[in-house]
């Protein structure tokens, strides 16, 4: 796990605070929480981006927050689990572990990485 | 109109991913208003299609867009690696991140 990853995986962590923000947010204290949310998993994403291609990163980054917001609903807002819910998660992981072992660590290295 | 508004989201929203490789090359404050135009545009159109799509499926279609987008975009413009395993996660992902906005 490298630093930059780190990045895109704590950013998408963030994305899901400021998910359920936007839907559940209901005061000064809640929306400032969700404002500060977006502009910390943005930056986590850009700063990730400086090293990995942004069509990686933001694929991750969109994907990991929707699976993080869905077991969030589950957990936390007693939605019901559902088996494809956790179907296309697993797919979703697959994917995100994909895209990990296939990309190079620095874009600046030519066209092909 | 309301499709015609998640399209419209889901491009803008493409851009915003590009010009997230402009701020990194350049880093300027030009850069981030058009980031800051990119995402603030689109998240207007989609609060906009959300009003009369239900919005589950505006989000899945609008993430789409977006994602695959910016993705097509970073290979054309940027020269991001063309691997098909490297599209073949992206497909996935967004796959399954369409399936959870549909069925959530």
């Amino acid at each position: 796990m490298n630093a930059n990853w780190m990045k895109v995986f704590v950013g998408a962590f963030f994305e899901v605070f400021w998910v359920i923000g936007l839907k559940h947010a209901n005061g000064f204290w809640t929306w400032s929480g969700t404002v500060i949310s977006i502009m910390v998993s943005f930056y986590l994403i850009i700063m990730a981006s400086r090293k990995l291609p942004v069509g990686t990163v933001y694929a991750v980054f969109v994907g990991l927050g929707t699976a993080g917001t869905v077991i969030s609903e589950i957990i936390f807002f007693s939605e019901p689990i559902k088996l494809e819910k956790i179907m296309l998660i697993a797919l979703l992981l697959v994917g995100v572990l994909g895209l990990k072992l296939l990309t190079k660590d620095d874009k600046q290295e030519g066209a092909d990485s | 109109m309301a499709w015609l508004s998640l399209i419209l989201a889901g491009l803008c929203e493409a851009f915003g991913v590009v010009t997230i490789n402009k701020l990194n090359n350049s880093r300027n404050w030009q850069s981030l208003f058009l980031l800051m135009l990119g995402f603030g545009t689109s998240f207007l159109f989609l609060a906009y299609a959300m009003k009369t799509l239900p919005m589950g499926t505006a989000y899945a279609i609008w993430t789409g867009i977006g994602s695959a987008g910016g993705a097509l975009l970073g290979i054309m413009i940027y020269g991001e690696s063309k691997d098909w395993r490297r599209i073949a996660c992206i497909a996935l992902i967004l796959g399954a991140t369409i399936g959870l906005k549909l069925v959530a």
